[in-house]
């Protein structure tokens, strides 16, 4: 790599003037962002603060509770001995039991600490520090870093001489960075649950990170009462402040001396660390991260296929040909002329015939035949049915005077 | 984010990556187009080919009836019978279901296609067939197909065997794909092909699903009853038209 990635420091009582342009940045914002290093390292760190507690040894377990056995239409739990009080006969020690102890009581020579290898804790403070100088990175954790003039922030070293707590927000102010700290201000909360009684009344965001280099520095003390702010020295760089909550991107606010440290402190591509001794930071799985330029390179293009289309062989839904003549001209073209000469067939069957109309004339001639033929019914017929008629008849007068009488 | 940055030049170069896909893509593009091109023409000559087949195959089929016409006047008019030819083509119908099967029916109804209810399929005739058939009997009816029925099984129940799935012929290119190395390019050659058995026989009702058809309309009179003794299975000869045009 001939270009070199190139970092400007500002002037710390003037964020539009620089007092020292194009300085190289440090190798360390160069290793790759490894997100799992970070998260695991910081899971098993962020439990080494931990202090030791346990629960009361002799807790739920203070009777002479014996359990009844069986034949007494109780339970098999141990039950408090003795008589007088409601106490007694109820179900002790067991944890299901109410004022019983708990199962598993927590002991004092719970592992509370846990060890990490020097070398993950090294890449990953290494990791968080590069994430540190990536904006999508740092916005991503929530920082408002709109207005900061450059991202990674190096200023002038004249900060770590500030005394006063106004100097420090002045100098947040100019530069971009007292958006943060407004951010921590409004979004500081009450606690939920019972932490809050034990002196955890309030969560607080992180805010900026100020990183410096000499030892005998006063800015802790100006930027100590600023909520949010964060101050720390180059040498004691802490994964749980880089990365809090295991989340990359702190929003970090570098001396000129403290940012110059870094490559001292991590070594660089060429030099181990001396500081670190003999770390060498992490190198990157694949050196050329461009991967259209690799995917459209001549070598990788003459091995490459071509794109498969999805040949379709059939329709994806059958069609009846016998019904559907578009689907039947698809499979055979001749059946269109087939079909044409079937109508032109019948056409021709139907020649000189001529439509058939109802022919009024007809029905008249046909009905004054059908009259005749029921006139002309032969005698017996006609005397049954006037047999017929008149026995109806008599039928209906009979109920009719039967009505009458009754 | 401050990067030194060299005397650029005016003029717009367009990045390489961009020249290069440019490049490829329009030589593919122009290769699908030729290929379009040459698969349009080539299916007008074959939609060509298809309907001339399909005119000799009409006109064969009706020089055919024909012929049978004649041959039965001519008979009839010296005072004696004309007897046709056997039937070369039996299509049989599975009208048993599955449950409480002999073995070797089971095994034989399978090596049939028949391998659910109301299933049919083509059969050559010949000693080794009706000896398979003869072993079924019960369990299927069968006759000899007419022509008819063999075009309207085909093109509403014709489905095709492909890498062992059941594919719906929809288009001559399913068929030209698996027959078409041994002659039988169009729907139209496949009917041919089962109404004459002809050579390729054995391809092309290999390529042929079992035809799944619906019960029929109307019913059955009594499966149990073999055909001529007034039931439904075994040999009924001309008589499988009727049944299997209410089961289409």
């Amino acid at each position: 790599m001939t270009s070199v990635p190139l970092v400007s420091v500002f002037s710390a009582d003037d964020s539009s003037k620089v007092t020292a342009k194009h300085i190289p940045l440090p190798a360390v914002f160069q290793t790759p962002i490894r997100p799992d290093i970070v998260s695991f390292v910081h899971t098993n760190i962020a439990k080494n603060r931990r202090q030791a507690h346990a629960v009361n040894p002799q807790a739920g377990m203070q009777h002479s509770a014996e359990s009844w056995g069986t034949g007494r239409a109780v339970a098999r739990i141990p039950r408090v001995s003795g008589s007088g009080t409601h106490r007694s006969g109820q179900a002790a020690f067991g944890n299901q039991c109410r004022k019983g102890r708990m199962s598993l009581p927590i002991k004092v020579w719970r592992r509370w600490h846990r060890r990490v290898n020097i070398k993950q804790k090294r890449h990953a403070a290494a990791t968080a520090v590069a994430a540190t100088g990536i904006v999508p990175l740092v916005l991503a954790r929530g920082h408002r870093i709109s207005q900061v003039p450059q991202i990674p922030l190096v200023v002038e070293d004249k900060i770590e001489s500030y005394e006063k707590t106004t100097d420090a927000l002045n100098f947040l102010k100019r530069f971009g960075a007292f958006e943060d700290v407004q951010k921590v201000v409004s979004t500081k909360v009450v606690r939920a649950g019972i932490s809050k009684q034990r002196g955890k009344k309030y969560r607080v965001r992180k805010g900026p990170l100020v990183v410096y280099f000499n030892e005998n520095a006063k800015l802790l003390k100006a930027f100590r009462n600023v909520p949010g702010v964060e101050v720390v020295n180059v040498t004691r760089l802490n994964l749980l402040q880089l990365a809090p909550g295991g989340q990359l991107g702190r929003f970090v606010i570098w001396t000129q001396s403290a940012f110059a440290h870094l490559d001292k402190l991590f070594g660089t591509y060429r030099y181990t660390s001396i500081i670190k001794d003999g770390y060498q930071l992490l190198r990157p799985l694949i050196t050329n991260p461009d991967l259209a330029r690799i995917i459209n390179s001549n070598q990788v293009q003459e091995k490459v296929q071509p794109a498969k289309t999805t040949k379709v062989l059939h329709e994806v839904q059958k069609k009846n040909p016998l019904k559907n003549s578009k689907a039947m001209d698809r499979l055979n073209p001749y059946a269109k002329k087939q079909r044409a000469a079937a109508v032109a067939a019948i056409k021709a069957n139907t020649k000189g015939t001529k439509k058939i109309k109802k022919n009024k004339a007809l029905k008249k001639a046909s009905r004054a035949a059908y009259n005749k033929v029921a006139a002309s019914l032969n005698d017996a017929t006609k005397a049954a049915v006037q047999e017929e008629q008149d026995i109806k008849v008599k039928y209906f007068s009979v109920q009719k005077g039967a009505a009458q009488t009754e | 984010m401050s990067q030194k940055k060299p005397q650029m030049q005016v003029e717009q170069k367009v990045p390489e990556n961009i020249v290069k896909k440019t490049a490829r893509d329009t030589k593919l593009r122009e290769a699908v187009a030729k290929r379009r091109t040459e698969r349009l023409a080539a299916n007008k000559t074959r939609r060509a080919q298809w309907e001339k087949n399909a005119q000799a195959y009409e006109n064969e089929y009706k020089a055919a009836d024909k012929s049978l016409i004649d041959n039965i006047r001519k008979a009839k008019s010296e005072g004696g019978f004309y007897v046709p030819a056997e039937s070369k083509l039996i299509l049989v119908v599975r009208i048993r279901g599955i449950n409480t099967l002999n073995p070797q029916v089971r095994q034989t109804l399978r090596l049939l296609k028949l391998r659910q209810l109301h299933n049919a399929a083509f059969v050559r005739v010949n000693k080794a067939t009706i000896e398979m058939i003869r072993k079924v009997e019960p369990y299927v009816t069968y006759g000899y197909p007419s022509r008819a029925v063999i075009k309207n099984l085909i093109y509403k129940r014709g489905y095709a065997k492909i890498n062992g799935q059941r594919i719906p012929i929809t288009n001559n290119n399913v068929i030209e794909q698996q027959l078409g190395k041994v002659g039988i390019h169009s729907i139209e050659d496949l009917i041919h092909e089962i109404v004459t058995v002809g050579p390729n026989f054995k391809e092309a009702n290999r390529f042929l699903w079992a035809f799944k058809l619906r019960g029929p309309r109307g019913g059955f009179i009594a499966k149990r009853k073999s055909f001529i003794n007034q039931g439904d299975w075994g040999n009924r000869e001309d008589l499988i038209n009727d049944l299997v045009k209410r089961m289409i």
